[in-house]
This record gives C-alpha cells, sequence and structure tokens, in this order.
C-alpha cells in the first residue's frame, strides 16, 4: 500500500479502502484479523491516530467486527457489501468522468458503448 | 485539560511582540505540528512553553504549572533545538550520561543505538560537529529522554535528506512504544505531516488556526478552470489564493465550502479539482499580498 498525497482522499479513507481491496481480492476472508491500529501507522508511517480513524471507518461500514482486547476481524458479508458499495461509489463517479470527457469529445453513446466493449473483449472478459 | 495551555498569552521582546494574546492547548499523548513563517513566534511559544523565557502577560499552564522556574516542568520537559547548549569540553559520552543523571526516563539503550546506527563516536565532542551531526545528536537525546513533554524546534535543520526521514520513522516508533506529549515544529511540513495528529499555524505571534490533519485536507479546494467561469464563483466564497495557469485559465484555492452538488456541477463544466496541501494552504493564508513574489519583479505594472 502506497499512500497518495495528490488524492482528495483523506489518508485514513485511504486506508480503509485499501483493506476492503484487500476483502475483495480474497487476501482477507471472513473472520480474519485486520491490522491493528498500531501494525497499521508502523507499515505506513502515520500518525496512530489516523490509522485508527482508517479501522474506525471499516467498524462504520459494518465491514468488520470488534474483538475486545484481540483486535478487528472481517465481518461475514464483508465482501458482498463492499462490492455493492463500489458498484455505487466508485464506479458511478468512473462513469460520470467517462460521459463528461465523452461529451467534451463529443463522442456519440453508440462510439462510447463500442469502446468499453473492445476494452472488455481486450481484457478476455465478456 | 491540555497538557499545555495558554490564554491570552503575550510575550514582548522591547516595543515588539513575538506573541500576542494567544490561545492554545495541546492535548496529552500526541504529536502536534507548530508551523508558520519565519519570524512568526514559533520558537518564542516553545521556549515559554519550556520555561526558558519569561511570559510579558497572559496565562501559560504546562503539567499543571507556570513553567518559568518551575523544577517540575524542567524535569518533566525537553526543548531541542539546534543549540542545545552543552558544557564545551563535553564528548558525546558525557552529555548522555549527564541526561541520565537528570531525566528519570532516560533511555541509554536507544540513545546508544541511535548513536552507533547514525556513526556518531562517543569520544568527540558535539562542539566539532557539522551542522547535521549536530542536529542529529541533539534530536538523539531529544528522542531518549523521553520526557513527558518534548519540544523539538527545527530538529531537521542540517540534516539531508535520508537522515531526516530515519529521524521521522525514530520519532513515530519511539512515540508509540513510549506514547507522550511531542510539539515539533517546522518548515518541512510535507515531509511531516503524516506523523501529525494536528497542526497549529502562528502567524504575527497569533494562533491562525489549529486543525487535525484529515480536516486540513478538506480545509481547502484547488479549482483549475476558465477564468470567467472561476470568477463567477469567487464572488461567493472566500478565495485564499489565485493564480493565471494559461489562456484564460485560472487556479484558484478556496475554502472549501462547497457542498458535494455545487463540486459535481464544477466536474460537469469543466473545472478541476485538486487537493491543497497543507504545506502549501499555509503559504496562502499568511501570504501579505496577493501575488507573492512575483509582485518584486512586476516593475512596469507599478508605474
Amino acid at each position: 500500500m502506497v499512500l497518495n498525497h495528490d488524492s482528495m482522499k483523506p489518508i485514513y479513507i485511504q486506508i480503509a479502502e485499501w483493506l476492503e481491496t484487500e476483502v475483495i481480492n480474497g487476501n482477507l476472508s471472513v473472520d480474519d484479523k485486520i491490522y491493528s491500529q498500531y501494525q497499521l501507522a508502523d507499515l505506513l508511517n502515520i500518525n496512530p491516530a489516523t490509522a485508527g480513524k482508517g479501522l474506525t471507518k471499516l467498524l462504520e461500514d459494518d465491514i468488520a467486527y470488534k474483538k475486545r482486547g484481540l483486535g478487528m476481524f472481517v465481518k461475514e458479508n464483508a465482501r458482498e457489501k463492499i462490492l455493492l458499495k463500489r458498484k455505487n461509489e466508485t464506479l458511478k463517479t468512473i462513469i460520470k468522468d467517462l460521459v463528461q470527457e465523452a461529451d467534451y469529445l463529443q463522442v456519440s453513446n453508440e462510439e462510447l458503448k463500442h469502446m468499453i466493449e473492445a476494452e472488455r473483449t481486450k481484457r478476455g472478459s465478456s | 485539560m491540555g497538557v499545555v495551555s495558554s490564554r491570552h498569552l503575550t510575550k514582548s521582546y522591547r516595543n515588539n511582540h513575538a506573541i500576542k494574546d494567544l490561545t492554545i492547548q495541546f492535548q496529552e499523548g500526541s504529536i502536534t505540528g507548530l508551523i508558520g513563517r519565519n519570524g512568526a513566534g514559533k520558537t518564542t511559544l516553545l521556549k515559554l512553553i519550556a520555561g526558558l523565557i519569561k511570559k510579558t502577560d497572559g496565562e501559560l499552564t504546562v503539567l499543571g504549572e507556570e513553567p518559568f522556574n518551575s523544577l517540575k516542568v524542567s524535569a518533566n520537559s525537553i526543548f531541542v533545538d539546534d543549540q542545545l547548549p552543552f558544557p564545551q569540553d563535553f564528548k558525546v559520552k558525557d552529555v548522555l550520561r549527564e541526561f541520565s543523571r537528570f531525566y528519570p526516563n532516560w533511555d541509554g539503550e536507544l540513545a546508544d543505538r541511535l548513536t552507533s546506527y547514525f556513526s556518531i563516536d562517543k569520544e568527540t565532542l558535539p562542539l566539532h560537529f557539522s551542522k547535521g551531526k549536530r542536529s542529529t545528536f541533539n534530536a538523539i537525546v531529544g528522542l531518549a529522554t523521553h520526557a513527558p513533554l518534548t519540544i523539538f524546534d527545527e530538529p531537521t535543520t542540517g540534516m539531508d535528506y535520508s537522515v531526516r526521514h530515519d529521524f521521522y520513522r525514530a520519532l513515530l516508533k519511539d512515540y508509540m512504544e513510549y506514547p507522550r506529549t511531542i510539539i515539533v515544529s517546522s518548515h518541512l511540513l510535507n515531509e511531516l505531516e503524516d506523523l501529525l495528529e494536528e497542526i497549529a499555524l502562528i502567524h504575527d505571534g497569533k494562533l491562525y488556526f489549529q486543525e487535525t490533519v484529515p480536516s486540513l485536507k478538506e480545509y481547502a479546494v484547488g479549482l483549475t478552470g476558465s477564468t470567467s467561469l472561476l470568477n463567477s464563483i469567487t464572488q461567493e466564497h472566500d478565495v485564499l489564493y489565485s493564480k493565471d495557469v494559461g489562456m484564460n485559465q485560472q487556479y484558484i484555492v478556496l475554502k472549501d465550502r462547497l457542498t458535494e452538488t455545487e463540486k459535481d456541477s464544477l466536474r460537469r463544466e469543466g473545472v478541476k479539482l485538486s487537493p491543497v496541501s497543507p504545506a502549501d494552504l499555509c503559504v496562502y493564508v499568511t501570504n501579505k499580498a496577493e501575488g507573492g513574489i512575483d509582485d518584486v519583479f512586476n516593475r512596469s505594472e507599478t508605474i
């Protein structure tokens, strides 16, 4: 994980999103232990309060749960919740940008769809 | 209550107010960055807190006491700058020995490990060190003291890039192991900001703002777009900075009071939104005149 200081997103949000991505990728599964606040601070060279804020975000979004004295763990259905959230938030934002740029360049809907399909074929998905 | 708190604190040197009516608090167990332009009053404030100089007016409480002439404050705090005075004939090992006698929390093992990591020979005199090495040694002493209130005033003066980063890392690791109140003043905010919980900006002897690092990131927003479009926005918002960046293109920095909907509609109109780093923000809010250094060279326009 590398922090991006040029992003509009605060560091703690970046941390939460990175851990979410680890869940999507399957590197973290249900009931797996998530890094502690101090491990994160050490790993990313950041203030432990910032790291803690990132972890709190996962609790708030109902993606992780806390066991007293043991740390934080991935909650059941976390992956599904994250995928849904990413679709509704991240993907929509990207589409917004995409459509905006397409409008700017006067690319028609048909042409845009065509370009998306071509990209998907290239990646080998359908 | 904070470890350090001041109300209407003033420090004057003859007729010059270095600190003017300053009210500030530093919370226990946090790392705060104290920033400001040259001559803003940072060092004066830190020296007042450490009890090294006497206030002129107002209230100042450190660890529950007035810091000037307080033994409690001297025993529980350390003020590190690039001139930390040691007796002239003291070798490194003598300095370390005396610190261990004075400070109850002194971590001799850490001091030994850090001096050897930074290749500081214990038989040498700190007096003969280069600027960077002297700063490094002072910083080591500051860390190993483990004082409940640890104050670094421009600790990285003269350190090269690599040593600075080692120092930041050491500061963070030692802080996590021994949480305490740390105040660091620095001009290199970009390098330091990730370590900090709060940033306090001092300007003209006053507190300009004190914010947590995440909220500082949301304090301002940069907009790049056509001049005519941006002009319509600037009427309603606090503009902190503006600059021409091309034909009819402008970059402006606003206090971020825009709603998400407003931001979306700006994006749709082709305006690029970008974050403003705390370091840049501090430059913008403390600039004396619009345009800054460019105005100095703009001779034609003054006629």
